[in-house]
């Protein structure tokens, strides 16, 4: 696998937000395009199907939608396309395609006792993330 | 092509082949239940074929209420979705009919009308 398969594609500036927005659906077409490649890779043709991780994709991408600024967006998409480059040259393991991208983050939550069933609020949101 | 299969429908063998005196002439034989077309000009997708998966795949979409899905529905006005869902949706039909739909068409289709005649219209659709 040529390590620069994924080069940056996105030069430095998006001139306006249509710009990046269009950039944004290019990125995500790449990611969809290499998606059957990803599974094949990675095995994982009993575990998710090539839908479920298309909305992962998208919902990735959704959770920065409300970003206004191109560079931000930009950097964004840099990165993104970073992440993208290492899951198809087989830089990442199943675990973590599974852990990031199938498994929501109830998947990773520890199965809960009878003894935490008393647990209280707060405790629960300790343990799901820093901020609540 | 439609001339060669014109002319392989009408040839009729004769009866009586090279049989000895006393048995049965062969029956007449026609060629057409073995008729054979070369040319893959026939085997486009159906319309209904293209309608049923078109639908499929847009039902199959978790944000969407299958029940809204008609073959004329537009996904942002009438099933409320965003056009990274649009985007998505497009990419959903790539798959499933196994086309590469350059840039410029796909964002052109925002409905299922326009998706159905694009695919029905493209000649490698599968």
């Amino acid at each position: 696998m040529a390590f620069t398969l994924r080069s940056v594609k996105v030069p430095p500036n998006s001139a306006s937000l249509e710009e990046a927005r269009s950039r944004v659906f290019d990125f995500f077409k790449a990611a969809c395009r290499s998606i059957p490649a990803i599974m094949d890779i990675y095995n994982l043709d009993d575990v998710v199907t090539k839908s479920q991780l298309r909305s992962t994709i998208a919902s990735e991408i959704r959770k920065n939608s409300h970003v206004t600024n191109p560079k931000v967006i930009d950097l964004l998409l840099f990165k993104g396309m970073e992440e993208l480059g290492n899951i198809v040259e087989h830089a990442k393991q199943r675990h973590h395609i599974i852990g990031q991208y199938v498994l929501g983050r109830q998947g990773l939550v520890q199965d809960l006792d009878t003894k935490d069933e008393g647990m209280s609020d707060f405790l629960k949101n300790f343990y799901k993330s820093n901020y609540f | 092509m439609a001339m060669r299969a014109f002319v392989l429908r009408h040839i009729q063998l004769p009866g009586q082949t090279l049989t000895a005196t006393g048995s049965k002439p062969h029956p007449q034989w026609y060629l057409r239940a073995s008729l054979r077309l070369f040319s893959s000009h026939d085997d486009h997708l159906t319309k209904e074929e293209v309608i049923d998966r078109v639908l499929d795949v847009v039902k199959s979409f978790p944000k969407v209420d299958p029940s809204k899905v008609t073959p004329d529905v537009h996904f942002q006005k009438d099933l409320g979705l965003d056009s990274l869902d649009n985007v998505e949706i497009v990419m959903g039909l790539e798959e499933e009919f196994k086309l590469e739909i350059p840039d410029k068409e796909a964002d052109r289709i925002d409905s299922c009308n326009l998706a159905i005649e694009y695919i029905y219209n493209h000649p490698m659709a599968g």
